[in-house]
This record gives structure tokens, sequence and C-alpha cells, in this order.
């Protein structure tokens, strides 16, 4: 019984800030909330919900926003650590990479905020090198705000991706990548060949954790862009928030937000399952 | 087939040299063994030839051609490293199929000349499994077969048999000794194992601190080693190295006494193979430490006032520990070696 007791206060704490709000926002969603009054609803909100627009839309935008910027980021972060994973300043200092990560998200949120609208420094610049003739809106148009949001993404969580590449490539065996040389292969064909497809598990799980994190981005579009223009930038967080805390619609935001679970749930299971599968094969 | 040639070559870390001037002239077919305890250089030399590690000074040629400043991808060498170094996501065909690929083989070519390298290592059955369903010896031979898939000038080997249990290496060894025979393919072949080196090498290179020691054939450097270092290096067990004084004729040590060249004096090392020695005779007086009997043989430890010596005794011979003993040495079969190493008389 003692060990119970020992970690009995841990699980309960656990139990009531994961667990507790889980299952309340499933029985929530079977009721129609305004404030004290629920009424039962049963399947209401989500048959509602297959039917809105705004719903589908702003599942489209989460999926456009964060495909890209996941794409992205892995782009990056993989071709970066490709070509200095092997250099002792990384070796030594790859933490400091991991800078733009330790900043709070509304801090980040409100410097891009800053330097795409109300402090024109992106206009500025482009201006400066002549890109661009006039400041450029970057709310008037749904391609550029859904820039702005990706742009900061792709700035503070790249890192994260570039570090555990860095840390998966200089994982691997030097004996591999020498004997791959003197097979004839070139940098770019080890890359491809072996070093990739080795590093297949690991991409996987490390662009799963990312894309999970990103399909619920709420900071950044509640700063930069709420949603603007016309819900171009508004993704499933948003969405649910404006159900939830400006509409005060809390069955159909609780009813939205075990759908999204849902939905992460089995995208997540599917690529995981599917590139593991493959690997082992 | 080509031959190879370092010339004056060093190669340094920082403040410290891996390999001091070193020259050697491998000539071509020739099967050459870089023998050397652990940090001796021989490793860094082979990395050399390569094109894994550039020379800081001297020049590599293979096949008359000066290699410093071509890429190791550009070489004509194949490398089977000590950890086998096999693509782990890669099926053993294609492992075997990677050089073809990355050399423009025609791909006409590829299935044959795949089979027929599996063949020659007899890795047949196994073509279609990861590197990861195989044991140690099947990997081994895997990095054999790719290596010699694409028919180089050169083979690099770098302990490779390093990983493997003892009867494993045995077998692995005459089929690596055939297989070269086959092939002509000049081979530099690097160990810490006097039996590899011994039994694989028609000429082997003895290094120690970044610098050659000996270079001859196996039967040459055992029967005439050049320094203290090659002689307790080679044989097992290896040479009894004793510290003692000669003077007249005769040298003396404690416990031990024998006739050397009239013309040595001071300190000089005595050496004589445990097979040279035998139980009863008069040239060394001490106390058995150990008696080992191995079945074909009887390995016996004497200890006399500040050394230990080895001796291969009868199958028979059986001592109880610390009993007063007698030994003999052939003494057509003495070695002399003067205070820096360097052999100065005998046999």
């Amino acid at each position: 019984m003692f060990p119970y007791l020992l970690v009995g206060p841990a699980v309960l704490y656990l139990l009531a800030i994961t667990l507790y709000p889980g299952l309340f926002a499933i029985y929530q969603s079977l009721f129609v909330v305004k404030f004290v009054n629920w009424s039962w609803a049963g399947l209401g909100n989500y048959m509602r919900i297959i039917q809105d627009r705004e719903f589908w839309a702003a599942l489209g935008n989460t999926a456009i926003i964060g495909g890209l910027s996941l794409g992205l980021q892995t782009t990056i972060a993989m071709t970066v650590a490709f070509f200095c994973y092997r250099d002792s300043f990384v070796r030594g200092w790859r933490i400091v990479f991991l800078m733009p990560m330790l900043f709070m998200p509304s801090a980040v949120a409100f410097i891009w905020k800053l330097a795409f609208n109300d402090g024109r420094v992106i206009s500025d610049l482009l201006m400066s090198v002549g890109l661009v003739s006039n400041n450029v809106d970057w709310l008037s148009s749904i391609w550029l705000a859904r820039l702005t949001l990706i742009v900061a993404d792709v700035w503070q969580w790249t890192p994260f991706l570039f570090i555990i590449f860095v840390g998966a490539l200089q994982g691997q065996d030097e004996e591999i990548e020498e004997a791959a040389r003197l097979d004839g292969a070139s940098w770019s064909s080890i890359f491809w060949n072996i070093s990739l497809p080795m590093m297949r598990p690991i991409i996987v799980v490390a662009v799963t954790l990312r894309g999970i994190d990103i399909t619920t981005m709420f900071t950044n579009v509640y700063i930069m862009t709420q949603g603007t223009p016309g819900g171009a930038t508004e993704t499933m967080s948003y969405f649910i928030y404006r159900q939830g805390f400006r509409m005060f619609n809390f069955g159909y935001a609780s009813a939205a937000s075990v759908l999204m679970l849902f939905i992460t749930i089995v995208v997540a299971q599917t690529i995981v399952k599917r590139a593991f599968k493959s690997g082992k094969s | 087939m080509a031959s190879i040639l370092l010339k004056n070559i060093v190669k340094s870390f920082g403040s410290f040299v891996g390999v001091q001037d070193m020259n050697l002239d491998i000539v071509d077919e020739e099967f050459l063994v870089l023998l050397g305890p652990s940090g001796c250089g021989k490793t860094t030399t082979m990395r050399m030839i390569a094109g894994l590690e550039h020379p800081t000074e001297g020049e590599i040629r293979i096949g008359g051609e000066l290699m410093n400043d071509i890429d190791a991808r550009d070489r004509d060498v194949a490398m089977v490293f000590q950890g086998y170094a096999l693509y782990p996501n890669m099926s053993i065909y294609e492992n075997i199929r990677f050089p073809l690929r990355m050399r423009q083989v025609p791909k006409a070519q590829h299935d044959e000349r795949i089979r027929r390298a599996a063949e020659m290592v007899e890795l047949g059955p196994f073509l279609e499994r990861k590197p990861g369903a195989l044991s140690g010896g099947q990997r081994q031979r895997a990095a054999l077969a790719r290596a010699i898939v694409r028919q180089p000038q050169v083979f690099l080997m770098d302990e490779p048999l390093s990983n493997l249990d003892a009867k494993l290496r045995a077998s692995m060894r005459v089929q690596i000794k055939h297989m070269q025979r086959e092939l002509k393919v000049t081979t530099v072949y690097v160990t810490h194992d006097q039996i590899e080196a011994m039994t694989l090498a028609d000429r082997i290179v003895i290094m120690n601190k970044g610098v050659i020691q000996q270079i001859g054939t196996p039967d040459d450097i055992y029967s005439n080693p050049a320094n203290t270092f090659v002689a307790g290096f080679i044989g097992s067990p290896p040479m009894n190295l004793i510290a003692g004084t000669a003077q007249n004729g005769t040298f003396s040590a404690a416990g031990a006494r024998v006739p050397c060249p009239a013309n040595l004096s001071g300190n000089i090392t005595l050496g004589i193979r445990p097979e040279d020695c035998l139980v009863g005779g008069d040239n060394l007086q001490g106390l058995v430490y150990g008696v080992e009997p191995t079945g074909d043989i009887t390995y016996l430890t004497v200890r006399t006032a500040n050394k230990t010596v080895e001796i291969k005794a009868g199958r028979e011979f059986r001592a109880p520990i610390d009993s007063a003993i007698a030994v003999g040495f052939d003494t057509s079969r003495l070695y002399f070696f003067g205070e820096d190493g360097a052999r100065v008389g005998g046999n």
C-alpha cells in the first residue's frame, strides 16, 4: 500500500490536469452549453460541425500553414544539419542553436508582429534592397498573411529539428561514410543513399512530434493575425478558441476539440505505423 | 593491380607525430601486413593509402601515379573495415551492388558480378538479407564481397577479423589468403595479431611509435629479428629477453650464463625463443613459477632472480610449483641485443 501512497499524489495530479479535462470535454461536447444552461444535444454538435464551412476552412488552413511550415522547417533543418554536422563548432555548441526555442511563444509572436505589421521592419528591409517599392500590408492577402505565420513558426522551431538531425547524423558510424566514399559515392550520394534512409525512424518521430505541435498553433495566430484576412489564417485552435471564448458555444467548441484530437491521433498513428513498417521490410 | 610506393611519409596530428619518415615499396600482387601494437601508426598508414587521411609530408603513389591530392573516391582502392561498415538500410545484394552503382558500371553486368563475388565468399543464400540478420562472420564475408566486386587495384584491410571468434578467424584467414592469390590484387592488411601476420603475409612491416622496426618475410622476421621490439612482438609466447652483461665471451645475468661472441661487452640483452630452451642443462637456474599443459605442448614458466622465462616443454612435462629447475639453451639459436635494443650478434 505504501508505494501506492507515494505515487498517489503525482497520479492524481496528472489525472486532474489530463484525464479529467479530456473526459469533461467529451461530456460537454454532447450538450449545448450556454454558461450554466446545459441542454442535451447528443451528437448534434458533431453533426453541425461536419456541416460547418468554417470548421473545414480552419482544418484546411491548419493543413496548409502547418504543412508548408513543417516542410520548410524539415528541409532547412536537414540541409543545414548535413552541411555542418562534422563542424567542430556545431559539435561543441549545438545548444546555442536552441536559442529561438527558449523564447516565450507570445514574445516571439509579438516580435514577428512588430517586424511584419506594426514596425514594418520586413517591409523596410525589402524596400531597401529594392525587392518591393511600397510598404507591404501583410494582412491584406491570404498568402502573405499565412506567410507571416509560417515564417514565425519556422524561425522558432527549425532549431528543434536541426538539433535532432545533427544528433542523428553525428551518431552515424563514421566507418560507413568512409566505406561509401571508397566505394565511389559523392557527398550527395552518401546523403540520399545512406544517411537519409538510416535516419528515417528519427526523422519520422521528430516530424510527427513537430506536426502534432503545429496543429495546435494558437499563440502566433492570436497575436499576429487573429485569423484575418477573411478567416484565411484561422487555424483549428483559433477556431475552437473563437467558438468557446468569443461566441461562448462551449459544447460546440468541445466537440471541435474532440474531433481535432481524433483526427490528430489517426493521422499521426497512420504516419508512424507506415514509416516504421516500410523501414522494417 | 598496382604497386604502392610510400616515400618519406610523415603524418602529424598537431604536435603528435603518428607516422615518422616512412618509406615503403609494396610490389604488385603482394600481400603486405602492417603489424604493431595499438597506436603504432599502422592504421594511419593504411588510411593515408586509402585517401581518408592526408600525409603531412611525403608522397604516396599507386601504380606509379601520385595520389596525394586525389580524393578517396577517385582512388581505385577497396577497403574492408574492422566494424564491417555495411550499409544497414540495404540488403546484402544492394550492399555489394553499391560500388558498382557509384562507379557507373553498366547495369547489365551488375547481377553477374554480384553473384560471382558472393559465390567467392560463400554468401550466395544470404543475398536478400539485411546486414542485421547476419552473423559476424557472414557480415565480414559480405564486406569482402563488396570489396572484391569492383575489381580494384588495391585491397586495404583494417583488422578485418578482430571482431570474430578464434575458430572463425582461422577459417577466414585461409579464405582471405586464397582469395588474394586467386584475384592477384595488391593487398595491405593491418593487424595487431602476429599469427594473422605470419600466416597471411608475403612480407610483414613491423611498426612501433610511428616508425618501421623491420620489413621482411615472416620467416626472416622470426629468424632474424632486428631489435628487441621485434623479437618481443613476434612468436607465441614471444622471445625471452634477459638483461645482463657480456664479458670475455660469456653472457651472464642473475641465474643465467651462456657463451656469447667474444666481441660483445657491457650491457647486453640475451634473446632466446621458448622452443629453443630445454628442461635440464646448465644455462639458467630458477624456480618453477607455472606449468600450463595445453594437450600437445606444456608451457613452463621459470622464475629467476628478476625475470620470468617462458619455455615450451614436452607434452608430458609436469613439475611442482616453486621446485628448483635448471634449463639449457640451444646455443646455436641465441640472439644478442645492444643497449639501444638493436641486434648485435647471435644465431
